[in-house]
């Protein structure tokens, strides 16, 4: 009898020893760099000159916790605008560039504007990737009278390879998926 | 529990097979006869069931060495060698405590079949699912029904709950992994298994108290207990997915240290992209790579063994049903036909969105005998790790996007007590710690929980009554850390008291009926996900919020059951009626008014919240043997999930079934044995009992039509040199039929599978090195 409890007392101590030793405390680290998509920011140059102008959608928290900010385009009628798009990921300091990114990949990125009808904009103009085919980070805004609608911005990403990005591509092709979709409310005046 | 005769009856047309071997087994101290012990014959892959006498009988054998396994529950299998040259007949006695038949040590409790609410896969039906994953295998029981997520992914469902409302019990230990999620598989190797169970009752306290919908237990073959070893071999293919499957087993036992067992075993599984009767959808194909060894020293009155294994797996996912944001998803639904983009590639490859996923278990077991008592003490440990690899915009992106790490130790320490006045217990107790550790995207914090439990069982059999009544309480605490992007954390602490009891009463009415009624009373804490989950879920295009306002579950399960036998054993059925009171019931409510707004749009919200839930139904299945070589056998699962606060029925709860199979056994012919061809037709209703769309819609679309799949099956075991060799063959899906699954996400999106003929081969080895005086001559 007393050699069995031996055993047992042995059997366990193995066991315990086996699972301690993999039960190490992990140091808590803040790894949550994951690829977050807090801003986008579209910033306005006049045509012939003029002080530029910064609009753009933020939500410094990630998707979730505090609702994002939208700010609403506000625009002089009867002009035209270059336009910048800056896309960030403000989670961490500094501010992750994620324009950059994009253009480096744009064979596998493309932007969509969709002003609603009477917003009285136009887009145009939109830079190309490699291939000739629309990107969009830079484009041409135009606007006529005075107005208020919304413009929609979408980021389409084409996860494929080759991405397989065409001209003919509509918003919603199967071959990318929706990284950005903001709507902006819009005023010509 | 239905009989399984599964032998060729004796009709004898073979010259060299025409032996009997029939016997007797009988409870070696309570003189009485033993029934419902199960016979296996290892090399024929047949089994057959003791009647009330106690008595078997297999026709129709070849002159040959056999191995028999005789079990009965709760008893470690006793291996018996025969060599058969004439009609045989043994007499076995199967003994309460330790003793020894032949040089066999076996180990018999309590002398009676668990009473309790309990269903089996095991022999050759458990053989007919091999290379299937373990949810499908389980889907063969009455009642199981499968989660999926496409063709990859599949989780069990009993009676209308799944994931942390039932618990899986790999090898003696609660295997604790991610099981939260609809999209997470359980991590455990099919192949390990030589028999599942599902079990209601009583015997569920053994493991927690929150058995909301029962336990799985998830079986491996006994060690070897004499010396000598065993090799099996199996392979499998399947020409819609290409899928290829090799699994060894490796068993010794050292005539030398005959104390001293090992079994090595191993599993390679591959599939490539899935067909439907249409297309072929990209990227779901799936690797699977899992090892185990297990070590045992086994004497008289002390037994120890030291168990390893390792789950590895890569499941790919359909990539037309990854989503970047409810446009996408509308115009994914919106198509009858998943876009070209997204079909026709023939590929074993896996690339994103994928998830990857291994598990690891070390167990320690060891049982010691102290007279009539016996104690077990169990020591594990599980280190799981998941990572879900998205679809990312940058394509240097290597990392995975979710990235859990959940270690868990647990110690079991019970006491059986013997058998005095006819009543057998156990008293135990159990401890578990757990961590669990995140990175990447936020979906469910970090924590460390500590669970303290302690059960008590009672079990009393006289005559013909069993009368078993368990309790159970458990105290955990949840401590969690959420860690922000601007370096804040986010602290939660919980912690839960749950109590659990069950009543199970058997009555024997004569050898024919068999009556069951069961009442078990089960709480359940809110797990960490239902508790703080607050994320995007890419599969549903869904924003999930928890709530730390949740308080535990509470279950009140009534099930009775009936049984008839006719006096032959030819004609078999059983009935179950059950209904599942759960107050407090968790689940995900939608919350139309309230999307949550992100740079990709607004996602609809899903947000736990507790009702009082009825989840009521009826499972009935029919076996029939008549004399000659067709067998049939029928099965009909009803079942009703009801939401009483709302009014209104419960999401995703399983459509009611229909099946029913025949079997035509084929006589031995020369060196084919156990020859069989079966045909299965299985019929799945529409789910008409969904939610109203007036409380707010809940689903994107519409329950799919009924359907119906035949599936063929025919396996024959050839003796090469002396080796049995098992060659079966199958089909399913035999007309190619095209069907969506209400219970399959992917049917939002895609077909199921088409078409499957699939070939499995089983190559068994043994030696054995024993007296030779024991064995029959």
């Amino acid at each position: 009898m007393k050699t069995q409890l031996t055993k047992i007392a042995f059997a366990a101590f193995m066991a315990a020893v086996l699972l301690t030793a993999c039960s190490k405390d992990k140091d808590e680290v803040e790894d949550n760099e994951e690829e977050v998509i807090t801003t986008l920011k579209l910033t306005f140059t006049p045509a012939g000159g003029g002080t530029a102008l910064t609009y753009q959608f933020r939500d410094p928290d990630g998707p979730g916790g505090i609702a994002p900010t939208t700010d609403e385009i506000v625009l002089a009628p009867s002009k035209s605008y270059d336009v910048a798009i800056e896309v960030l990921n403000e989670t961490t300091t500094p501010a992750e560039d994620i324009t950059e990114e994009i253009a480096e990949e744009a064979a596998a990125h493309r932007f969509y504007f969709q002003p609603s009808a009477g917003s009285n904009i136009t887009v145009s103009n939109l830079n190309t990737d490699g291939n000739g085919i629309a990107l969009g980070l830079a484009s041409t805004w135009t606007t006529t009278a005075t107005a208020t609608g919304t413009i929609k911005v979408t980021l389409r990403h084409y996860p494929g390879n080759p991405p397989g990005k065409a001209a003919a591509d509509p918003i919603d092709s199967p071959k990318s998926g929706t990284d950005i979709e903001v709507t902006f409310n819009t005023k010509v005046q | 529990m239905l009989a399984t005769i599964l032998v060729a009856p004796s009709l004898l047309f073979a010259q060299n097979c025409r032996y009997s071997l029939s016997g007797h087994i009988e409870d070696a101290d309570l003189k009485e006869k033993l029934a419902a012990a199960s016979v296996y014959i290892r090399e024929t892959n047949s089994r057959v069931v003791t009647d009330s006498n106690g008595d078997f009988r297999f026709g129709a054998l070849c002159a040959g060495r056999y191995t028999l396994i005789i079990t009965h529950v709760n008893c470690d299998s006793v291996i018996k060698i025969i060599q058969l040259n004439r009609d045989e007949h043994i007499d076995l006695r199967l003994p309460h405590s330790l003793q020894t038949l032949g040089t066999v040590v076996v180990e018999s409790r309590k002398g009676r079949e668990n009473s309790g609410f309990k269903k089996e896969l095991s022999g050759q039906q458990m053989e007919q699912t091999r290379g299937s994953s373990l949810a499908e295998a389980l889907s063969r029981i009455n009642g199981v029904t499968m989660l999926q997520t496409g063709s990859t992914i599949a989780k069990p469902v009993i009676h209308g709950l799944h994931s942390s409302r039932i618990l899986l019990i790999n090898n003696g230990v609660r295997q604790e992994g991610q099981q939260w999620g609809n999209e997470h598989a359980p991590e455990i190797d099919p192949f390990i298994a030589e028999k599942l169970a599902v079990i209601k009752g009583v015997d569920e306290l053994k493991y927690g108290s929150d058995a909301i919908a029962g336990v799985i237990l998830v079986e491996p073959r006994s060690l070897r207990n004499e010396p000598g070893y065993n090799a099996e071999f199996n392979t499998g293919w399947a020409t819609n997915n290409r899928q290829m499957i090799f699994s060894g087993i490796w068993e010794q036992t050292l005539k030398k240290i005959p104390a001293f067992t090992y079994r090595l075993q191993g599993t390679f599984r591959k599939a490539a992209n899935a067909a439907t009767p249409d297309y072929r959808l990209n990227n779901t194909g799936a690797e699977e790579k899992n090892f185990s060894a297990t070590a045992a020293w086994q004497k008289k009155m002390f037994r120890t063994e030291l168990f390893y294994s390792r789950f590895e797996t890569s499941l790919g996912i359909f990539t037309g049903s990854h989503i970047g944001n409810i446009t996408d998803l509308q115009n994914a639904i919106n198509t009858s036909r998943p876009d070209p983009v997204f079909t026709g590639q023939d590929s074993y490859r896996i690339s994103r969105p994928y998830q990857q996923v291994t598990h690891q278990l070390v167990k320690s077991k060891s049982v010691l005998l102290k007279g009539a008592h016996k104690f077990n003490l169990s020591l594990a440990g599980q280190f799981n790790h998941r990572r879900e690899y998205d679809i990312v915009r940058s394509s240097s992106n290597s990392r995975p996007q979710l990235d859990l790490s959940v270690n868990t130790f647990s110690e079991d320490l019970n006491w059986e007590h013997p058998r005095t006045n006819n009543i057998a217990g156990t008293l135990g107790i159990s401890l578990v710690q757990q961590r669990n550790h995140y990175s990447g995207r936020y979906f469910i914090p970090n924590y460390n929980t500590y669970t303290y439990g302690a059960y008590w069982i009672e079990k009393w059999s006289r005559h013909r009554w069993d009368i078993q009544a368990g309790i159970r309480y458990d105290y955990k605490t949840i401590d969690t850390r959420r860690l922000k992007y601007n370096g804040d954390t986010l602290d939660h602490n919980f912690n839960f008291s749950t109590v659990a009891a069950s009543f199970n009463s058997n009555f024997r009415a004569s050898a024919a009926w068999i009556f069951n009624l069961g009442i078990s009373l089960s709480r359940r804490a809110p797990y960490v996900n239902e508790l703080l989950s607050d994320g995007i879920h890419h599969g549903t295009a869904t924003y999930e919020k928890g709530s730390i306002e949740l308080k535990p579950e509470q279950s009140l399960s009534l099930h009775s059951g009936l049984q008839f036998r006719n006096h032959d054993g030819k004609l078999n059925a059983e009935v179950l009626l059950y209904a599942n009171f759960i107050r407090d019931f968790i689940y995900q409510q939608p919350m139309p008014e309230n999307p949550v707004l992100t740079i990709a749009g607004a996602f609809p919200l899903l947000e736990y919240r507790q009702t009082d839930a009825l989840l009521s139904g009826m499972d009935l299945s029919v076996d029939w043997d008549p004399a000659g070589p067709f067998r049939l056998s029928g099965k009909i699962a009803i079942l009703y999930g009801y939401n009483r606060i709302a009014r209104d029925w419960l999401i995703l709860m399983p459509a009611n079934k229909l099946g029913s199979e025949i079997s035509y056994v084929l006589a031995d012919k020369g060196a084919f044995t156990g020859n069989s061809l079966s045909m299965e037709w299985n019929w799945t209703d529409r789910q008409r009992r969904v939610p109203d769309a007036g409380n707010g819609s809940q689903d994107y679309k519409v329950p799919p039509p009924a359907y119906q799949l035949i599936n063929l099956q025919a396996s024959s075991t050839i003796s090469v040199s002396q080796r049995p060799v098992t060659v079966g063959i199958g089909v399913r899906n035999l007309f190619n039929t095209r069907y969506r699954d209400y219970l399959n996400s992917m049917r939002y999106f895609a077909d199921e599978m088409g078409r499957n003929i699939s070939f499995r081969l089983k190559i068994s080895i043994e030696k054995n090195q024993r007296d030779k005086s024991i064995s029959k001559h």
